[in-house]
């Protein structure tokens, strides 16, 4: 079971308000299913999918975490071992939209600086009862420099392209790092994955 | 007699008595509570305190908890707009922020919402909780206006996505929006599902616990409450009040595990992880080494265990079967951590061989087992440390 059959492996983290719908992107990458009945994620929840990117196996350990802002001491240990985090929010909820700045300010504070990051406006299958136009999502993508998607969990509409892009950037990171500064390259390394710094830290934090 | 007519008899003979010896019934119902179905509610009525010992105490307790209950049903769930206060001063869009409007539309900003979010996806593998109770609150479900909850955070948005256009036609106007599609869908008038009756109660409880409002988490645990008295005949029909009582009375013994300034005190959430991490050092060096080692933080997996005393875990009955023990324990939070103590040992086996990952997934979706196996074990684990 120890064996190591990816090449890298990447840390993935997917925030955002209560009830945007994270626990269902998630399952719907990893398992290829839906259910609108998901109970509350309490803490953190934990899912693996590898996936093949330029002939690179790609092993994705993601974490699902609990939306609610009493449970943000335990989650935001989390975010320094992230080297992608996902930003959901939920078309058809304005306040989900607006907490956008709040959680890309948690992401300042609490994670790498060069972690990745995207924002998915989730629940686009549901067109009667949008508030947030796709505009605003643009446009607040833009002003911050980030990556952004319209997804659906349910009509499984670009959850799979949202995990493939943002792999695809951490991979052009890390590529780009092997060049430039060959030490940077312990981040993936496989031999120092199950205990790297990252989860050593948040022991202490 | 069978062993198990005799338990019977004994378990009769203690509920019988006018002054019920509660020491003893602790000990009996350590074991399990025979007959369930028909005893637990009063057993877990007794075990929360919320009955006394002596029986001739009852009939005028419940009566004046239930009466408290629909008064507070009345002060804090009826809107403004339902009761007689003076328009002059007290009006929706009033500046006062002591207004009960203004307090009425923070409510359901600040924790309505999410309970509204959570009893809708409570316990989603059986219907109970979608199904109509036989007793729902008059007050609400014959009121002439529209007092329901769940009303005051439906989202009542007319936007222009509900227009259709094709071509040059206006083709469809759908200027209803509909909510909740899904199977926890609101009931007719003079009804209401299991999931209001849950929705209201953590309302009230958030309303008179402001400093601590609703954490998510509370929704499981008055959830199995709540279904152990409205699912027993004898019980259901004050199921609601007696429930938020009971769950009152547990939450002043758990709430430090909600509050997230509490987090690092020994009572808080984090200071009991600790206390499972360090019982595991004792009573299984190796399998707490490997954890370790590979940096498996409680925090992964015992978080939930503890806040929700382990409702997550399993099926649901054997949650209830565990509850049994695990609130009949004189100390029921230590031996909570004892239960949480076995059930890593009972896969130790696999946590030695698994890695990182592996282990990760295991310990969050626990592997089903017999729960009396893990009980078993965790009462040795107890055994071994007081002697």
């Amino acid at each position: 079971m120890s064996k190591k059959t990816y090449d890298l492996l990447f840390k993935l983290l997917l925030i955002g308000d209560s009830g945007v719908g994270k626990t269902c992107i998630l399952f719907r990458f990893s398992d290829d299913a839906f259910t609108s009945t998901f109970i509350s994620t309490i803490g953190i929840d934990f899912k693996i999918k590898t996936v093949e990117l330029r002939g690179k196996k790609i092993k994705l350990q993601i974490w699902d975490t609990a939306g609610q802002e009493r449970f943000h001491t335990i989650t935001t240990s989390y975010y320094r071992g992230a080297m992608g985090i996902m930003l959901v929010y939920d078309i058809t909820n304005e306040k989900s939209f607006e907490n956008i700045i709040k959680w890309l300010r948690n992401i300042d504070e609490h994670a790498n600086e060069d972690v990745e990051r995207m924002i998915l406006g989730n629940k686009c299958d549901m067109t009667d009862k949008r508030v947030v136009s796709k505009e605003r999502g643009e446009n607040i993508a833009r002003e911050y420099g980030i990556r952004f998607m319209e997804t659906s969990a349910k009509a499984n509409i670009n959850i799979e392209k949202a995990f493939s892009e943002l792999a695809e950037a951490i991979l052009d990171q890390t590529a780009g790092k092997e060049n430039n500064d060959n030490q940077e390259r312990v981040v993936v390394d496989r031999k120092n994955q199950e205990k790297s710094p990252a989860y050593s830290r948040c022991c202490t934090s | 007699m069978s062993a198990y007519k005799s338990r019977l008899k004994e378990f009769e003979n203690l509920i019988i008595e006018d002054e019920i010896d509660i020491k003893k019934l602790r000990k009996f119902i350590h074991s399990g509570i025979p007959e369930c179905a028909k005893y637990r509610a009063l057993c877990w009525k007794l075990l929360f305190n919320y009955l006394d010992p002596k029986k001739k105490n009852w009939e005028s307790h419940l009566e004046r908890q239930r009466n408290n209950y629909n008064n507070l049903i009345k002060d804090l769930v009826i809107p403004p707009s339902c009761k007689n206060v003076d328009l002059s001063i007290d009006h929706p869009l009033s500046d006062n922020v002591d207004s009960t409007w203004s307090t009425y539309f923070r409510d359901n900003e600040t924790f309505l919402l999410q309970i509204d979010r959570d009893v809708r996806r409570l316990l989603p593998d059986i219907s109970f909780f979608q199904m109509p109770t036989a007793y729902p609150c008059k007050l609400v479900v014959d009121s002439e206006t529209d007092i329901r909850l769940h009303r005051r955070v439906a989202p009542s948005v007319l936007s222009s996505a509900n227009v259709e256009r094709k071509g040059l036609g206006m083709k469809k106007i759908n200027l209803i929006v509909k909510r909740a599609p899904e199977n926890y869908e609101a009931m007719q008038k003079g009804q209401e599902a299991n999931w209001e009756v849950v929705e209201r109660m953590l309302f009230i409880y958030a309303k008179l616990n402001l400093g601590q409002g609703y954490v998510q988490g509370m929704n499981e645990i008055i959830g199995v409450i709540y279904y152990v008295f409205a699912s027993n005949e004898d019980h259901a029909e004050f199921a609601e009040a007696d429930c938020f009582w009971c769950f009152t009375n547990i939450m002043s013994e758990i709430r430090d595990f909600f509050i997230k300034t509490l987090d690092e005190t020994d009572m808080g959430i984090r200071g009991m992880m600790n206390r499972l991490v360090r019982m595991l050092e004792l009573k299984d060096v190796h399998v707490a080494n490997r954890l370790k080692e590979q940096g498996i933080l409680p925090q992964y997996y015992a978080f939930r265990w503890i806040s929700l005393i382990l409702s997550q875990e399993f099926d649901l009955p054997d949650v209830l079967r565990l509850w049994d023990s695990i609130l009949a324990d004189e100390n029921r939070f230590d031996y909570l951590i004892y239960v949480c103590c076995a059930m890593i040992i009972l896969i130790r086996d696999q946590i030695l061989e698994n890695d990182f990952e592996h282990n990760v997934k295991l310990l969050q979706n626990f592997p089903p087992m017999d729960i009396n196996y893990v009980l078993n074990r965790a009462d040795q684990l107890a055994e071994s440390s007081s002697t």
